[in-house]
């Protein structure tokens, strides 16, 4: 019982997060377009106080490079949301290793991963304009990334060693 | 599978039927298909004692290994 609560209280707040990020996702894609087209002021405010003008006025490349790289990482995270509430939605707690369970549990850390890996060279790549006298204080969040992939990993392995022994107990007489 | 298991033979010796053999022994029909059918991946020992004790034979009446 306390357990089903739990489960839907955390569905409801993956659906807040991935909407969440989907709105940050559309709101800096929509930042990026005014900025270039209509308002190069639009940089100033790309989302949430986030500033970007020095970039902008110092190179336009240096800013589309580090929009996108914030766009991309942004639209994976609201992904991985998704994997999250799709585990939510296909998740029984009688039959908990499923090979459904199991294949999704390791998408979601191969994506991890791949989050992980853009953030790295988003990384680089803000350090690359950092050493050119601009500051930008972004936290991309790839340690904790690949370090969240890693520990998923290690979780999908136990899953699918539970799919098969969950199998074999099935067909144990 | 080198395990065979004979459970079919031993029920037409006895002349039962596989619904009376799952009501004496307490196991469900679609596990008893399961074990008749070969599917099985592993037997307990209280099944199989349940099935000789019904069936009155031996474990190498039901259980044959051929390579």
């Amino acid at each position: 019982m306390k357990t089903n609560i739990i489960m839907k209280v955390m569905n409801v707040i993956f659906w807040i997060v991935f909407i969440g990020l989907c709105i940050k996702t559309g709101a800096l894609l929509v930042s990026l377009f005014v900025t270039l087209f209509i308002n190069s002021n639009g940089a100033e405010d790309t989302y949430m106080g986030l500033d970007l003008l020095d970039i902008y006025s110092f190179s336009v490349e240096y800013y589309i490079g580090v929009a996108s790289f914030l766009i991309a990482i942004t639209a994976m995270k609201a992904n991985l949301a998704y994997f999250v509430i799709k585990l939510f939605m296909k998740f029984d707690l009688n039959y908990p290793f499923n090979e459904k369970t199991a294949s999704l549990i390791t998408q979601m850390s191969h994506y991890a991963l791949g989050i992980g890996v853009v953030a790295i060279i988003a990384e680089s790549y803000a350090d690359r304009i950092m050493r050119q006298g601009i500051d930008l204080q972004i936290d991309w969040g790839a340690e904790q990334f690949l370090f969240f992939a890693g520990i998923i990993y290690i979780i999908a392995l136990v899953f699918k060693k539970g799919v098969e022994i969950q199998n074999e107990n099935e067909l144990t007489i | 599978m080198p395990i065979v298991v004979n459970l079919d033979v031993m029920m037409a010796k006895r002349k039962m039927s596989l619904n009376e053999l799952s009501e004496k022994v307490g196991l469900t029909l679609s596990n008893l298909s399961i074990l008749k059918t070969g599917k099985a991946k592993a037997v307990r020992f209280s099944t199989l004692e349940a099935i000789c004790e019904v069936l009155d034979c031996q474990p190498g009446d039901i259980l044959e290994f051929v390579e």
